[in-house]
């Protein structure tokens, strides 16, 4: 009873504003008055080992579906450097089918989005644990997120494991018969937000490790060797030092 | 809404601008199979530097046009706007048939 007792007051602390403290309360004493009452609304939401399972604190129970989709979509932001937003028209099943393999076809995967539950992810995405329960006055929390906008009405995501522009210069190509049935518009790269009109041109830049390759060529050209030793003298000095400094050692032992 | 005596619908609006909810909750409120009993949609994006403004412009049966601005309104608004004169299509409709 003790122990009931004790998990309803801890839970009391995490339960929504909207609910009056004065329910917790009569429940509280319900329960020690009346002992444990079956299926009762008040010893259900009472269990605590819900909400703290392995180790975790979070405001939906650690299960259910809201956790999962707000673990998934930190998953998807930041495991992927290219996520693409569309706009999700009422699709026939053929042609969510179609588009769902075309998208395929560019190394990309299709995920329809909660945009309540997203909408969560962008707020505390500063935050160590997305789901668990924030304080509101937190400086952490992100207000204003530049994606922010993107999610009203249906709401589709492509998530792209690989920086690649190419990919997106075909997924462009492909979505353009779609018209209004599936557009994209917006996207996260890396840590930025674009539009529709600067993803275009950043699907025309050529792949990442290409222009590596060309940044180091035009380094090694342009300076003929000079700046890559300017930039390797730093740690050459530190290990020529501790060098000297090592062998200065070994020779006094010696002795 | 009613959409079934739509011809014609544009829509122009920018994802990332106050507009975009009313403007995407507008196309989503569209069935799929109007597209094939042949309502052309039409919809462009807008971006922060483009000069155009924002609309939602629906051409009726009997070739009538209604434009209204998605920022001002909501999409519940629109759609009772709109469906004024879906409502008179719809008795001509009934009397004609009887």
């Amino acid at each position: 009873m003790l122990g009931i007792q004790h998990a309803m007051l801890s839970r009391s602390a995490l339960r929504p504003a909207s609910l009056p403290a004065s329910l917790c309360l009569t429940a509280t004493i319900g329960v020690t008055a009346l002992g444990l009452r079956h299926g009762s609304r008040a010893v259900v939401t009472a269990k605590k080992a819900e909400f703290e399972l392995h180790g975790r604190h979070t405001t939906k129970p650690v299960d259910s579906r809201k956790t999962f989709l707000i673990d998934y979509y930190k998953h998807m932001m930041e495991s992927h450097p290219v996520v693409v937003f569309l706009h999700y028209n009422n699709l026939l099943k053929t042609e969510d089918h179609h588009f769902r393999d075309l998208i395929k076809a560019t190394n990309g995967k299709l995920h329809k989005i909660r945009n309540n539950l997203f909408q969560v992810y962008l707020r505390n995405s500063a935050l160590p644990d997305p789901c668990a329960p924030v304080d509101s006055k937190d400086p952490r929390l992100v207000r204003n997120h530049p994606l922010h906008p993107l999610f009203a009405g249906p709401t589709a995501a492509i998530t792209y494991k690989d920086m690649n522009p190419a990919d997106l210069a075909k997924l462009i190509k492909v979505l353009a018969p779609a018209k209004d049935k599936l557009f994209v518009i917006g996207a996260k790269v890396d840590a930025d937000v674009l539009d529709t009109a600067k993803l275009a041109e950043f699907s025309r830049m050529p792949p990442l490790p290409a222009m590596q390759a060309q940044l180091v060529q035009l380094l090694m050209s342009a300076s003929g060797g000079g700046l890559v030793q300017t930039l390797e003298a730093a740690s050459q000095r530190l290990y020529l030092t501790l060098k000297a400094h090592e062998d200065a050692r070994k020779s006094g032992e010696e002795k | 809404m009613i959409t079934k005596y739509f011809t014609k619908v544009v829509v122009k609006f920018n994802p990332f601008g106050k507009e975009a909810k009313t403007a995407r909750l507008f196309l989503a409120a569209i069935p799929p199979k109007q597209r094939i009993l042949g309502t052309k949609i039409e919809n462009e994006l807008l971006n922060g530097t483009s000069a155009k403004e924002p609309i939602i412009k629906v051409t009726y049966k009997d070739k009538k046009e209604a434009t209204v601005d998605p920022r001002t309104l909501s999409f519940l608004e629109i759609a009772n706007k709109l469906d004024g004169h879906s409502r008179q299509l719809r008795l001509k409709e009934t009397i004609e048939n009887q």
